[in-house]
């Protein structure tokens, strides 16, 4: 055999490993435990959406192997997004999304984090909205029924916001609300949903922009009210609050998103997997009842619909930031 | 009378067969989550709280409650007789608990540590059960302001933590604080103090890595040294002398089982505190109003139970703005208040109607859980006290390997096991120097939740530090700022005060 009749035969060879390789892979299942990255602390809302999803597919044996959250909170999520970016290739580690995802690259450009190459977005399961809340009893906010009345009362005095630290989703707002409305508020952070609630009602803040589930125990003790929901239509948790269309603000609507994403660079078989691991949770009963009590948007979406919507959240953030300084 | 019927209700429904299993189940979990340095209850909660998907919710939060509370026993148990840490909530218990366990001791310092977590544990519940939704009202009128002159009060008392070296206690405290400000700027949002761009200092310092390095690696270290890897306590015995003797130093705890207990509770139902600067402000304030303050440090049972008792009353106290507010008091309650959303529960003002036999038999289960761990303690003293029996040679390795876990596991990353390793290089100089550690640990601890504090208040104030002084609008933050200036000058003057009293009277 001459040398190019060899080449050749190595050439076919491999290409008939490769073909059969491709013909034949097999669906991907996971060969270890699965590391869920939370880029927040414990106790937060995303911490407990990953919770409830390593639950359900714990319970339910969805996985074949045993999923396990990882809290990396620090930098505004900076921490999770680098450590994922490192794992490119990686086939067990998901993160979950906050909004973070799609402001900390913008704000802290020396990660070197590039949100539409260094993920791949899997899906969106849950949106979550924000509403207004002043305290039933507020010292500064007596006689305000409507979202109008607040307008019209935040113009002239400079309330107090409290909220859950810097460039978070509530700063966020606030900035686009001060576009939309010319009123502005002092702002005050404090640690977490939860504690932003109680500085309403234990009257150290005037307002807040809490999403449903920070407010709920509150709000069904009649000590906190809502006054506008930042979505198209009404929440059947919340009957009597009006939604911005409502009251003719359709540009005051914003989105807090549940989704999750795998590093860069998975194979297909890997993303498809995992896509449709996340759609059996997201229809598994237990899954769907807890959310819709607690006020959250179930709103499953994959694929390029996902990926559009990520693009245009990605700009309308990058719109409020520059706006903001 | 109707709280005691509720209670009595509740004490039925944590003896149920599934719900008694799991207490007692629980309470074994948490003992060793809080002996293994590292893990501590927060971990231990988190990694449990999928398993509670499939009871019912009030088997569920009386299982992580027992859990929770087990571990508040257990991290005393790593504390005194390996000198690790085994919780963040036990750290102070290392302080004069390690120096008993070395003097031979730790029969004595196990049961202080026993005995101090139940009287705090049950006089907690007994206010929690008793004084409850009063109690909530303080905790929401508790706002930034108030926190931060609870710190500066918390601050005060740590001058008079490391002896009477002042310059060198501040100079502690003031490289705990320094490094309390490496991550992420509280309120900016900002990353600051990120050296060499490496991304494991974005989430801080975390306080175990120091805590452990110090006292982990840096008392094996010192022991090394010292016993040339000799049996460190050979004529250790356990006999009913030893027992009795163990019993009798309480009487000598009763204040800081006072102190403990009651600024136990009042931290722990501050939202956002916790058992951790509950037990290290008992510790310090215990230190300060006692007689012999001096011998703080060199293993007095006092300083044993002043923490041990605060952090068990603290992590009772933390549940109650937990249910009634829906916000945590601790670490730990994030995590069960996450578990409790879960559950379908909603928590706040109206949980105790509504849901009365899961807020009733999460109460009555504490009451039960409190005694089963006292009494599971005590019987186990024998087997932990075999531990000081081992040639040094044998344990230092295991010492070793328990402080790298302990360094990984809060945050699982190796950057923190490398940071671990080099504090504990530190603290072992800085021992060597005479340096007192303590007042570095508990600074790191409290000085982001002063600093956030701080900085609320003056975002509140628009500047103005008179937010902490006023008497009409602010009356609890100014009468806590008033006690923390006095308690601050109190050893400056003391010896002066003393010697113009000796004067007075011998003239």
């Amino acid at each position: 055999m001459s040398i190019i009749k060899k080449l050749a035969l190595v050439i076919v060879s491999l290409s008939l490993v490769a073909v059969s390789s491709v013909s034949s892979a097999k669906p991907f299942s996971p060969k270890k435990p699965i590391e869920l990255i939370i880029p927040a602390g414990q106790g937060g809302g995303a911490d407990e959406i990953a919770r409830l999803v390593q639950g359900v597919i714990e319970k339910n044996d969805y996985a074949s192997k045993p999923v396990i959250p990882i809290n990396k909170k620090g930098g505004s999520g900076g921490e999770a997004m680098t450590y994922v970016k490192k794992k490119a290739g990686d086939e067990h580690t998901l993160i979950i999304t906050l909004n973070n995802v799609l402001t900390t690259p913008v704000n802290q450009p020396e990660l070197g984090i590039d949100f539409f190459n260094d993920f791949t977005p899997l899906a969106r399961l849950i949106t979550d909205t924000f509403l207004v809340w002043i305290a039933t009893e507020g010292k500064n906010t007596q006689g305000v029924e409507t979202f109008d009345d607040f307008i019209a009362l935040a113009k002239g005095n400079g309330l107090v916001m409290g909220g859950t630290g810097s460039m978070s989703e509530d700063e966020l707002l606030l900035g686009m609300m001060r576009g939309q409305f010319g009123f502005d508020a002092k702002y005050v952070p404090y640690d977490g949903g939860g504690a932003v609630a109680k500085g309403l009602v234990g009257g150290e803040s005037d307002f807040t922009l809490n999403n449903p589930s920070e407010q709920m125990g509150f709000y069904q003790s009649g000590d906190s009210k809502a006054l506008v929901m930042m979505t198209p239509e009404r929440n059947p948790a919340f009957p009597e609050v009006p939604s911005s269309y409502e009251l003719g603000y359709p540009d005051l609507e914003y989105y807090m998103m549940r989704a999750f994403m795998a590093p860069a660079g998975v194979d297909a078989e890997v993303e498809k997997y995992y896509t449709g691991l996340l759609h059996t949770v997201y229809h598994d009963d237990e899954f769907q009842t807890f959310n819709i009590d607690d006020g959250k948007l179930m709103s499953w979406l994959e694929g390029f619909g996902l990926k559009d919507f990520l693009a245009i959240e990605y700009a309308k953030h990058g719109e409020i930031i520059k706006n903001f300084d | 009378m109707d709280v005691f019927i509720l209670l009595l209700e509740g004490i039925f429904v944590s003896f149920e067969p599934l719900n008694l299993g799991l207490l007692v189940f629980g309470c074994l979990i948490g003992l060793f989550v809080g002996a293994m340095p590292g893990l501590g209850s927060v971990n231990g909660v988190a990694i449990l709280i999928p398993i509670t998907f499939i009871i019912p919710p009030t088997a569920a939060i009386i299982f992580l409650a027992a859990v929770y509370y087990g571990a508040m026993y257990g991290g005393a148990i790593s504390s005194v007789m390996l000198g690790i840490p085994g919780a963040s909530t036990a750290v102070a218990t290392v302080f004069d608990g390690r120096p008993l366990a070395v003097k031979g001791e730790a029969m004595t310092a196990l049961t202080a540590a026993a005995v101090g977590s139940f009287v705090g544990g049950t006089v907690s519940v007994i206010l929690f059960t008793l004084f409850a939704p009063p109690l909530a009202e303080v905790a929401l009128r508790f706002n930034a302001p108030e926190t931060f002159a609870l710190m500066v009060m918390a601050f005060a008392t740590f001058v008079g933590l490391g002896g009477d070296d002042v310059p060198k206690t501040i100079f502690s405290i003031l490289i705990g604080l320094a490094l309390s400000t490496i991550g992420l700027d509280l309120i900016t949002g900002k990353p600051r103090l990120i050296f060499f761009n490496i991304p494991g200092f974005l989430h801080g310092i975390n306080f175990l890595v120091l805590a452990i390095g110090i006292y982990g690696i840096g008392e094996m270290l010192w022991t090394l040294e010292e016993t040339k890897g000799k049996v460190q306590m050979s004529k250790l015995s356990v006999n009913m002398k030893e027992v009795g003797r163990a019993f009798g130093a309480l009487k000598k705890t009763i204040m800081a089982m006072n102190i403990g207990s009651f600024l136990g509770f009042f931290v722990g139902i501050l939202p956002a505190a916790g058992a951790t600067p509950a037990s290290l402000m008992s510790y310090g304030i215990t230190k300060q109003l006692s007689k012999n303050s001096k011998e703080f440090g060199s293993g007095v049972p006092a300083g044993v139970v002043a923490p041990e008792c605060a952090n068990n009353s603290a992590s009772t106290g933390s549940m109650l703005p937990m249910l009634t507010l829906g916000i945590p008091g601790s670490p730990t309650t994030a995590i069960l208040l996450g578990g409790m959303i879960l559950w379908g529960l909603t928590p706040g003002p109206l949980l105790f109607t509504q849901e009365p036999e899961f807020v009733w038999g999460l109460i009555g289960s504490l009451y039960i859980a409190n005694f089963f761990t006292l009494v599971l303690n005590i019987a186990l003293i024998p087997a932990f006290l075999m531990v000081l029996r081992i040639p040094f040679a044998i344990l230092a390795p295991v010492i070793f390997v328990l402080c790298v876990t302990g360094g990984y596991a809060p945050t699982q990353s190796l950057h923190d096991v490398w940071l671990m390793l080099l504090f504990g290089f530190a603290g072992y100089i800085l021992r060597k120097l005479d340096y007192p550690v303590a007042p570095a640990v508990l600074s790191i601890v409290l000085g982001p939740l002063a600093e956030k504090a701080l900085r609320q208040s003056l975002i509140l104030s628009d500047g103005s530090m008179g937010i902490f002084f006023d008497m009409a609008e602010k009356p609890i933050a100014a009468i806590i700022m008033y006690i923390a200036i006095v308690l601050l000058i109190m050893p400056a003057f003391g010896p002066l005060y003393k010697k113009f009293f000796k004067k007075a009277q011998t003239t």
